[in-house]
């Protein structure tokens, strides 16, 4: 079936268009971007089972940007009358004319930029999906879960918690222009199993997870999660400390895409370009990897939780190769940056919600795969690790600093694993070294999206990372 | 739209139900170095609704939504009749909600927060710092809001409070010739603490200065580690949340009241204290998010759990009818001075990646980069390489400063000494 669009959207669309020419009176540029996003989220514990309607990122609101003498402004409400356009138009001038008055006051210079070309365009999409979030059966959903969080408790005597979550957000957005009326609705869905563990009072946590494109549907999949969390887990209760130092090591598709999402994703969130905080900007048509590194970014290059078919600033969403055999080509970039920088918006511009101001963000950031297969590079490596399961990352584009933090690695000596499993791991480095090292790249490859991103430590947003098993050395510790 | 959704609520006929309306108007401004990349505002109602049903004798289940103000009553009927079947579907054990006492008879909301007034505090601030010719802001977001929010619940409870809400972020950059770093701050608080704010953004210059003349850091193998900065708030953090109902009845925690969090303790014991007020806290409330008033209290008294703090339903199944979850926490000082925190040897990190200490396991990391090692005589900057362990084995060897510091929601000692860290250098 097809996602609907939001009726609500549909019965405030002539309003905000009404609106839009009121703004015209006093601005130069004006649009609109309406969202109306429903969901639901369901968690199940052993001591506790909630049930919510409410996601990351369910919303319903509008705001409003506009362009004057170079400087772009924005105004967000959620309380919109379509038959009064007046009263909002009011209430957002009384706001941004405050602001100017403070603004002069305090002599604050302007930052200019110029004027958003608004190509005209019209689309309407609507995504398959089998299930809506809305009308999802959720006694079945709670039945399903609670049976994982059971069968769990079961596995293993030293399980003190078994955790099920599993969400879906049908998202409906709309952007509106003299020039441009995009619509579009789809619906994404995430799953994780948790298992913690309690031995001589210390705790450790196995998880694992699902996404992609689609509805409920997906958390069928979930229940053959369980195991694989569950022998996570057991295994960090016995996992020794790894000895500090550089090793030959082969990671798991998550742990790839947390470098991919670490390394050039961040790195080359072009608005970073713009404020001189990314050394990627010195860099492009230069060697930042090795000859079987390639990588992808865009909404349309793989189907997960941010694959939209346009962005928050009304950009159709895009594919590009970032890093093309070792030579990074481009970076990202939302509308605003790219009219600073010169060059085409990639479809990269995106809010936490219609309250936050757009920035340059990821979507699907992906490693080629290779020809490898993961026996041939296990057979590969004299001394080393097999690194699975990503906890978190951080990185630092103005030096290609990056930290990982990993769930645990297993020994490979002389082209075997040996069974022994080390945690938690830190892995640091220069992403050019660890990109350089990259000697090998598994035929398969996987793309995980239950995570959530920030920009610096704030403005969260849905993004998705993955690729192949890869062969590359790193420092551990 | 409020005032239909509590009549629907109050004619439902359900076990309990629970109302969080909370209007924000917001004024924001965008910097790149100092001129302005955008201004936005915002004015926004969200209202949140639980609804709780009874599921048998022993049994209630819970479905909680947000019913936009610009639902239509149609809309807001059929939401709250979702979430009456859905509240159907998921049990939990019995408990009830909490009903009002003295102090929310005796609840007055503040005056109104004058956001322009708050929001000019933070452009002259920002706009006036003492920069060089090799130290200055990148950029910096500046977000101002005056918040109201009102609670209301079956029991009878109906409080309101207003209250401001502000952040900074800034970035500032240091240059030596060629080579040009980054250091990363966000402030949250409630206005403008503009000597507050200048203090630390010159001493965050300072930092990248030595920055840029660091050596690498040394592999130490096991060292004592200071924290002086608000990274080590996620120490305390993980302090707070082992005192948490949903943690310790989970079997997450394992911390018992009245008996000792470790054995064997070199150091000094810490003392964790709820507080309802810090000056200019983003966090002084009344009440927390489910109504409870808040209230000075210790929680952790020279190392021995006194009070577990936090949700109404889990401090419920643990007979804590008096919970609430914090908003301000204080770690008392310590028997010793900074200075005297600072004899033998020691590696201070002050720039990390991103330093956490995870609540579940007590397992810290973070990369270094930049620290001082003080070898005994002599302390220089250095750079890479990161710190590991558990707090589990740490508690025995925690030093605090008697002098503290604030951070927001937090008042900790200015000075924390964690012994025997793993120091991983970046030469082994």
């Amino acid at each position: 079936m097809k996602a609907p669009f939001s009726p609500y959207l549909l019965g405030i669309r002539d309003g905000l268009a009404r609106l839009i020419a009121l703004l015209e009176r006093d601005y130069d540029y004006v649009s609109a971007l309406a969202a109306d996003s429903v969901g639901l989220a369901v968690n199940i514990s052993q001591h506790a089972k909630a049930v919510r309607s409410e996601t990351m990122t369910t919303e319903r609101g509008v705001v409003f940007r506009v362009w004057k003498d170079g400087l772009y402004s924005e105004y967000a409400l959620n309380e919109f009358d379509p038959a009064r356009p007046e009263a909002a138009y009011a209430q957002i001038r009384r706001a941004l004319d405050a602001q100017m008055a403070l603004l002069r006051a305090t002599g604050t210079q302007v930052y200019e930029t110029p004027k958003l070309p608004d190509k005209p365009l019209t689309l309407f999409v609507e995504k398959e999906t089998e299930q809506l979030p809305e009308t999802a059966d959720v006694g079945a959903l709670v039945a399903a879960l609670t049976a994982i969080s059971d069968r769990g408790m079961t596995l293993y005597s030293r399980v003190i918690e078994c955790m099920a979550s599993a969400q879906s957000t049908h998202i409906s957005k709309l952007f509106l222009s003299r020039n441009r009326d995009l619509s579009q609705s789809y619906v994404y869905s995430e799953g994780t199993v948790a298992a913690v563990v309690m031995e001589h009072g210390r705790n450790q946590v196995g998880y694992e997870s699902l996404s992609g494109l689609g509805g409920p549907e997906l958390f069928a999949g979930l229940a053959e999660k369980l195991d694989k969390a569950v022998q996570t887990a057991v295994e960090l209760l016995s996992a020794e400390s790894i000895e500090p130092g550089e090793y030959e090591i082969i990671t798991a598709p998550e742990v790839t895409g947390l470098i991919a999402h670490e390394a050039f994703g961040h790195g080359v969130e072009m608005d970073m370009f713009v404020k001189n905080r990314a050394l990627g900007k010195d860099y492009i048509d230069k060697r930042v990897g090795s000859e079987p590194c390639t990588m992808h970014e865009g909404a349309l290059c793989a189907e997960d939780v941010t694959s939209y078919a346009f962005d928050d600033e009304g950009t159709l969403a895009g594919d590009v190769t970032e890093i093309d055999r070792g030579i990074l080509r481009t970076g990202i970039c939302d509308a605003l940056s790219a009219l600073r920088l010169g060059v085409e918006p990639t479809g990269n511009g995106k809010r936490e919600n219609f309250e936050h101001k757009v920035y340059t963000r990821m979507t699907n950031t992906v490693f080629d795969s290779g020809d490898s297969t993961l026996e041939e590079m296990i057979a590969s490596v004299q001394r080393g690790y097999l690194l699975e399961g990503m906890e978190s990352g951080m990185e630092d584009p103005k030096h290609w600093g990056i930290q990982c933090i990993i769930k645990l690695g297993r020994e490979i000596v002389d082209g075997k694993l040996t069974g022994r499993v080390v945690a938690p791991i830190i892995m640091t480095g220069y992403v050019p070294d660890l990109l350089g090292g990259i000697s090998m790249l598994s035929r398969d490859r996987q793309v995980f999206g239950s995570g959530g991103c920030g920009k610096g430590h704030k403005e969260w947003v849905k993004v998705s990372d993955g690729g192949p098993y890869l062969k590359t050395k790193a420092r551990l510790g | 739209m409020l005032e239909q959704v509590l009549e629907l609520l109050k004619g439902a006929g359900v076990y309990a139900w629970e109302v969080t309306d909370e209007k924000t108007e917001g004024w924001e401004f965008y910097f790149i170095r100092h001129a302005l990349d955008q201004n936005r505002a915002k004015a926004v109602e969200h209202i949140s609704v639980k609804v709780y049903q009874h599921i048998g004798e022993a049994s209630i289940g819970a479905a909680e939504a947000e019913i936009h103000p610009s639902a239509t009553p149609e809309e807001a009927r059929r939401l709250v009749e979702r979430l009456k079947a859905q509240a159907s579907l998921a049990p939990n054990r019995i408990y009830t909600l909490r009903g009002p006492d003295a102090a929310h008879a005796a609840h007055r909301n503040s005056a109104g927060v004058d956001v322009p007034s708050i929001a000019k505090d933070f452009l002259t601030t920002l706009a006036s710092l003492p920069e060089t010719e090799t130290e200055d802001l990148n950029s910096y977001e500046i977000f101002v809001s005056a918040v109201t929010r009102r609670f209301v619940n079956s029991q009878g409870i109906d409080v309101t409070e207003t209250y401001p809400r502000s952040m900074a972020e800034v970035v500032v950059n240091a240059r030596s010739g060629r080579e040009e770093i980054e250091l990363y701050r966000m402030y949250n608080s409630g206005s403008c603490d503009a000597a507050g704010l200048r203090r630390n953004l010159e001493r965050t210059m300072a930092y990248g200065r030595d920055r840029l003349r660091a050596a690498p850091t040394p592999p130490l193998g096991r060292a004592d580690v200071l924290l002086s900065t608000d990274d080590v708030l996620a120490v305390y953090r993980y302090f707070a949340a082992r005192l948490d109902p949903s943690m310790v009845l989970r079997q997450l925690s394992d911390w018992k009241l009245g008996v000792p969090i470790a054995e064997d303790v070199q150091g000094d014991r810490v003392t964790l204290t709820a507080l309802r007020e810090l000056p200019n806290s983003s966090r002084n409330r009344a009440f927390d998010a489910e109504g409870a008033p808040i209230r000075d209290l210790v929680m952790l008294r020279d190392g021995v759990p006194e009070h577990y703090l936090g949700g109404r339903m889990f401090s419920a199944y643990m007979g804590l009818e008096d919970s609430f979850m914090p908003g301000n926490l204080a770690v008392s000082g310590g028997s010793r001075s900074e200075a005297e925190l600072r004899q033998g040897s020691w590696l201070e990190p002050v720039e990390f990646s991103d330093f956490q200490v995870d609540p579940m396991t007590g397992d810290i990391f973070g990369e270094i980069r930049l620290a001082y090692w003080h070898d005994g005589e002599r302390t220089v900057p250095v750079s890479g390489g990161s710190i590991s362990g558990n707090m589990h084995a740490l508690l025995g060897e925690l030093r605090l400063s008697a002098e503290t510091v604030q951070y927001d929601n937090w008042r900790v000692p200015a000075l924390t000494r964690l012994g025997g860290v793993t120091v991983t250098g970046i030469e082994s």
